[in-house]
């Protein structure tokens, strides 16, 4: 039989972690999205036209057939709000001051959605099929990043 | 044996690469669009797809097997990852075999996938926590630990000379120099430059180890009727083996692997080899460290237990030697991205068995060959023959075979310049932290230790003393049955002189990590050598534990300091 431990609460645990750092470099494709969106402030995506599909990020094959993806389209800045959440609480479960809004974007001539903030949505409901548009950083602040994107302004509320 | 039978058909690979620029779903993608050129089938032509990649933590993607799927193929299909550690590769051609001899599938697309490049400062840091959280990862084990101590007691046991484990080094690096993929072929290395190179864990010095590598390969395998289709040169899978020793590495026999041996048995008897010393024409045994490439050779039987070395010595292994190893010059050679490496050796039978190897195919006609992989916790085997039946080293039309190499080498190197400078690199830390629970047995193995007292379960039907303890008896498959204290002194199974540290930092002095068999115990656990010139170390010495003061002890395999030599003054 399994013998009856004693004291349960004491050296029954042993803490640690996992201590590796990783640098994530983005690849082929993801060069030319981030360096194109840096440079010249544009949203690359690129089409697979035997599949009649647009990705966006940029991609350097097609997923569905396998062709690979050279030729650059540029996609945007307005866009469609497909699908959105309201974040109320962080990382850890803690509270937020500020709710975060987050939405998927369907670029104009995109397939494929982007996910970014949505940008001070105001108090009026959030709609799906509302439009928005990108809004990005000004060049000189841009270092090739996914938040060289502020986010997506609603549209009409950003001619307020 | 039922089902279908099965034959690779096509086969593609990136070069391997300290570090690519492709993100790994790219290299995947590379390596399977290579492998479907090869035999001019396309993505809609394949039924299901197979991947494998070894641990998440290289990459540093959680569930790198979703993340892999669309360059893999995956997109639509039936699609699963398998992971057997470094076995992975080799193991993805099995799981590619019995998804189609299953009849449920006609083309199987397998893709093994590795970027080690990501983590940082060094890929050797994943490794730390496949040591036991509790027992072995307080003493800070570096992966080169483990197969240092098998080397040590490898080549005390057999009495061999380092040079002739070199010899391996050598020939494989040089068998590389003939492979558009290689990442380190070079063809004027010398055994003397192997041993002057750095030490790294005693007897491991930097030209033992393969390099850490990017890359893919990928391989197209159908059923019969629909590889015939295909190609009028299909190389058959004959047979395929896996098997797993016990997890308690330091428990194990670390001179012979005798899974791998159980794993050819399975895949020589599926394949109706019966002399595999006569039916085999040439391997690709797994090669992470020059001597494994030995060990396997002999688990693999094709010589003799301890007679491999003498065999790479003389030059048996060689291209044009009785058995040629590691043509491809395997991962001491082309390099080891770990998953990758193992399906390249399947990729190089493919090749090899259809004359296609270019600069460096294997005299004659080979017909038959094996590749074989080890990994997990060091304790897997996977197996697999492939063959042509004597079918034809010539074309359908008669015509003897010339053929360009069809595997594409795409990828692209990055610099150490251009991975510090890339647009829109990002750094991450893994922030998680755990609190690992020990336990019934190791808890009371720990408080033992408090109190000074080493404890191990005993199973009266293996006749065993279990050290580490454990509550079941992993042979048995029962519950153990009873506490039993055993000595506190032991004999030295194996040990390293180690200069790195767990993340390859440099330590000065060395550390001296051993396996000790504790005396009253049918075991050996890992623990520190101290208070001895690492040059009087050997095995077979008789050694005791050193313990913390009693108020030090906190329940920890750390409250013994070290084991020294016994009668220490």
């Amino acid at each position: 039989m399994w013998e009856k431990i004693a004291r349960p609460d004491e050296v029954r645990r042993w803490p640690g972690g996992f201590p590796v750092a990783h640098r994530y470099t983005p690849g082929v494709a993801g060069e030319a999205f981030l360096t194109a969106l840096r440079d010249r402030g544009v949203i690359l995506g690129t089409r697979c036209e035997r599949c009649a599909y647009t990705y966006v990020p940029a991609r350097l094959f097609c997923e569905r057939c396998f062709a690979e993806l050279d030729a650059g389209v540029e996609l945007g800045p307005g866009g469609t709000l497909i699908s959105f959440t309201i974040g109320f609480a962080g990382l850890e479960g803690e509270p937020l001051d500020r709710p975060v809004t987050l939405g998927l974007v369907r670029l104009d001539g995109a397939d494929a959605v982007l996910l970014h903030h949505v940008l001070d949505p105001g108090d009026e409901p959030l709609e799906i099929g509302e439009r928005v548009e990108v809004v990005l950083r000004p060049s000189g602040e841009r270092t090739g990043s996914i938040l060289d994107i502020e986010g997506f302004a609603l549209a009409e509320r950003a001619d307020e | 044996m039922s089902g279908t039978r099965v034959a690779v058909v096509g086969a593609g690979m990136t070069r391997f690469m300290r570090r690519a620029q492709e993100t790994g779903k790219e290299l995947a993608w590379e390596a399977a669009r290579a492998a479907l050129d090869s035999c001019q089938l396309t993505l809609a032509d394949v039924d299901a797809v197979c991947l494998t990649s070894a641990p998440d933590a290289f990459d540093g993607v959680h569930m790198k097997g979703e993340y892999l799927s669309d360059g893999a193929g995956g997109f639509g299909k039936p699609f699963i990852r398998t992971y057997v550690g470094g076995g992975s590769g080799v193991f993805t051609a099995i799981q590619g075999w019995y998804t189609v001899a299953s009849g449920m599938f006609d083309v199987a697309l397998l893709v093994a996938e590795e970027k080690m490049s990501s983590t940082q400062p060094h890929p050797q840091g994943a490794f730390l926590t496949i040591f036991d959280s509790i027992l072995e990862r307080p003493l800070e084990p570096n992966l080169l630990w483990i197969f240092a101590l098998e080397m040590n007691r490898y080549m005390t046991v057999y009495g061999l000379d380092k040079r002739d484990i070199a010899a391996v080094a050598v020939k494989n690096k040089r068998n590389a120099a003939g492979h558009p993929a290689a990442l380190l072929g070079q063809a004027d290395i010398t055994v003397d430059d192997v041993l002057a190179s750095e030490v790294l864990a005693w007897p491991v010095q930097r030209l033992d180890v393969s390099p850490i590598s990017d890359g893919a390969v990928a391989v197209v395998v159908a059923s019969e009727d629909v590889a015939k289709r295909i190609t009028d040169r299909p190389v058959w899978i004959e047979g395929v083996g896996w098997n797993l020793d016990t997890t308690y590495w330091t428990n194990r026999d670390l001179v012979y692997p005798e899974y791998v041996e159980n794993a050819a048995r399975m895949a020589y008897d599926m394949a109706g080899v019966k002399e595999p010393r006569k039916e085999i024409h040439v391997a690709e045994p797994y090669d992470p460290f020059d001597y494994k490439e030995l060990h396997h050779l002999e688990g693999l039987l094709l010589f003799d237990k301890g007679k491999a070395p003498e065999a790479a010595r003389d030059g048996v292994l060689d291209r044009d030697g009785d058995l040629p190893s590691c043509p491809s010059g395997g991962l001491l050679g082309v390099g080891n991205p770990i998953a990758a490496a193992g399906l390249m050796k399947i990729a190089e039978l493919f090749w090899q068995l259809r004359g296609e190897a270019g600069a460096r195919q294997v005299p004659g006609t080979p017909e038959r060959g094996v590749a074989q992989a080890w990994g997990d916790l060091m304790q897997v085997g996977t197996v697999v023959v492939m063959g042509t039946e004597g079918g034809p080293a010539t074309t359908a039309a008669g015509l003897p075979v010339v053929q360009t190499p069809p595997y594409a080498t795409g990828g692209h190197p990055l610099s150490d310049a251009g991975f510090r400078s890339a647009v829109g690199a990002v750094d991450h830390r893994l922030g998680a932290r755990y609190a690992w629970d020990a336990g019934v047995a190791v808890g009371r193995f720990l408080d033992g230790l408090r109190a000074g007292r080493i404890l191990g379960r005993e199973c009266r039907r293996c006749e065993r003393i279990l050290v580490p303890p454990r509550m079941f008896c992993e042979q048995c498959f029962r519950e153990t049955d009873a506490w039993i204290e055993v000595e506190h002194t032991g004999t030295v199974q194996t040990y390293s002189i180690c200069h790195v540290s767990w993340d390859m930092q440099p330590l000065d002095p060395p550390e001296i990590p051993a396996v000790i068999a504790v005396d009253g115990s049918d075991g050996g656990f890992l623990h520190m050598l101290g208070e001895v010139d690492p040059d009087e170390v050997r095995i077979g010495m008789e050694v005791e534990a050193v313990w913390k003061p009693v108020g030090e002890r906190i329940g920890s395999i750390l409250d013994i300091a070290h084991f020294r030599p016994r009668g220490h003054a």
